[in-house]
């Protein structure tokens, strides 16, 4: 059983290192890596909110509610972003709205409480095949999405008033990009929690982006770095028994201060 | 067929009037440079060309709207619109108007950026990183993307901003060749250096001030009617200089 459980835990890891080098590199070259957290916390809020749905009204599953919740976020943050607002305020609002609506949809569902709040650590260790099968599907799409709109999405960051010139659609794909952040982070909720999630989808990213400072570079050293990060955390949890979500957060960290040491 | 006209064009912004009935037509091929004082709408102005905000009145570039037209235009963006935290290299700056279109990177965009690239004189620049480059350089890079699309339109917006004499006069020399062949209309403050290049100038703020050959437009009374101040202007046969430059912009 427990083999099964670190095997599952293993391919997580590969899979969030992809999400790593690409909703992490963007993140980090958008300049907007406060987003990530802000969607972590507004997908909390979701999540108690599909808890209270599923105990009072009807069936439904509270990851998918944390979607789509997050989703709305994005899309907030993206139009208010678009209507020439700082993403960062934009962020800092719909944080607030996030975390009073958690502490209000939370108080709702007192004794299921714990389930929700799971959320903020998350366990790589105990992840079920259905989650495996979820974040499959999810990275799969994020993936994808990156490769056919890659050149796209680097046009729109880069200059987006040359490439709304040029007839990129700048709203729409900035829009996309903020959706798949979206889905990047719900999907790894329960893999890290709301608070690590930040650890392994910014801080890899940010480090390669200090070591290999290209493109290519970054989102070969973001996968690389959250991938070497994860199963370092998966392999220290059986020596000092912690989470490895910890152990993976610190490992990039770590990662990330010797590059601020490189010339 | 002007290659641009506008008629009653106007820029709301709430009830701010960023630009106001301007009604003017330019030639193809030539050179028109855009001055006027700092929230005058020049930025505005070619904005609305791009069809990147929205405006009343009526704009034509080549007979079409601006958002038909792109593929005939090649902008060169003032420099603190590119994000730098993006790690590009100059051979991506230059590539991403084309390869954006694209899900791979044809041998012929390649060798066209490489040609661009050597003419504003960074041929050893193809692999550097465009954010270690200098002010001026990166300015070089972003005016061989300008020329990336073959466009018949160039729209600069202070293209001279952080670059030195000598940058400024190797970019000033190619202006001179592709106005043959192209339109291209430049926001400058300090007219002098292009002062000899320049086919017509077009005096902004928020109205049109005045359009013209260089000889008719710029003297002292238009300076003044554009700055709110007395401008000394020296004329020498049909040159003309603002005395002043950039300290009335």
């Amino acid at each position: 059983m427990l083999d099964i459980l670190v095997l599952r835990g293993i391919i997580a890891v590969f899979l969030i290192s992809a999400v790593s080098a690409t909703v992490g590199s963007f993140s980090i070259f958008r300049g907007s890596t406060f987003f990530v957290s802000g969607i972590a916390h507004g997908a909390l809020a979701g999540a108690a909110l599909g808890i209270f749905i599923a105990l009072t009204f009807f069936t439904v599953d509270y990851l998918v509610v944390a979607l789509l919740f997050a989703i709305l976020f994005a899309l907030a943050i993206g139009y208010a972003s678009h209507r020439n607002e700082n993403v960062d305020v934009a962020v800092g609002i719909m944080f607030a709205v996030s975390m009073s609506l958690a502490v209000l949809f939370l108080s709702m569902i007192r004794e299921y409480a714990s389930v929700a709040w799971g959320l903020i650590i998350g366990d790589i260790l105990l992840l079920s095949q259905a989650d495996i099968e979820i974040l499959v599907v999810s990275v799969t799409f994020i993936v994808l999405i990156f490769l056919i709109f890659f050149r796209k999405f680097l046009y729109v960051v880069f200059d987006s008033e040359s490439a709304e010139a040029s007839g990129l659609h700048v709203f729409r794909y900035e829009t996309l990009l903020f959706i798949l952040m979206a889905v990047g982070v719900v999907s790894l909720l329960k893999c890290v929690g709301a608070i690590l999630v930040y650890a392994l989808l910014i801080i890899p990213a940010a480090a390669a982006r200090r070591a290999f400072p290209t493109v290519e570079g970054t989102i070969a050293g973001a996968f690389i770095i959250a991938l070497v990060s994860g199963l370092f955390g998966i392999g220290m949890s059986f020596v000092v028994n912690v989470a490895p979500s910890s152990m993976a957060g610190l490992f990039a960290a770590g990662v990330y201060a010797l590059t601020l040491f490189r010339k | 067929m002007p290659a641009i006209s506008t008629e009653n064009l106007t820029v709301q912004y709430g009830d701010y009037y960023a630009l106001e009935n301007l009604s003017v037509e330019i030639e193809h091929p030539s050179l028109v440079v855009i001055m006027g004082p700092n929230g005058a709408g020049k930025t505005t102005f070619l904005k609305a060309l791009l069809g990147l905000i929205t405006y009343s009145g009526k704009i034509r570039i080549f007979n079409k709207p601006p958002q038909e037209a792109r593929e005939l235009i090649g902008y060169l963006p003032q420099r603190d619109t590119i994000n730098m935290n993006v790690p590009l290299r100059v051979k991506d700056v230059l590539l991403l108007p084309l390869t954006s279109r694209s899900l791979s990177i044809k041998k012929e965009y390649v060798s066209l950026a490489k040609q661009n690239l050597s003419r504003v004189g960074m041929a050893e620049h193809w692999n550097s990183k465009f954010g270690a480059l200098s002010g001026g350089q990166q300015q070089r890079v972003l005016f061989a993307r300008a020329l990336m699309t073959n466009p018949k339109i160039l729209i600069l917006d202070e293209p001279f901003s952080a670059t030195d004499v000598k940058t400024k006069m190797s970019l000033i020399n190619m202006l001179h060749q592709l106005k043959k062949e192209m339109t291209i209309l430049i926001v400058l403050h300090d007219i002098n250096p292009m002062v000899e290049c320049t086919d017509r100038v077009l005096l902004l703020n928020k109205k049109l001030i005045a359009y013209g050959q260089v000889s008719e437009v710029i003297n002292e009374e238009n300076m003044a009617k554009l700055y709110g101040t007395h401008i000394p202007v020296i004329q020498r046969g049909n040159v003309c200089y603002v005395m002043g430059g950039d300290r009335h912009a």
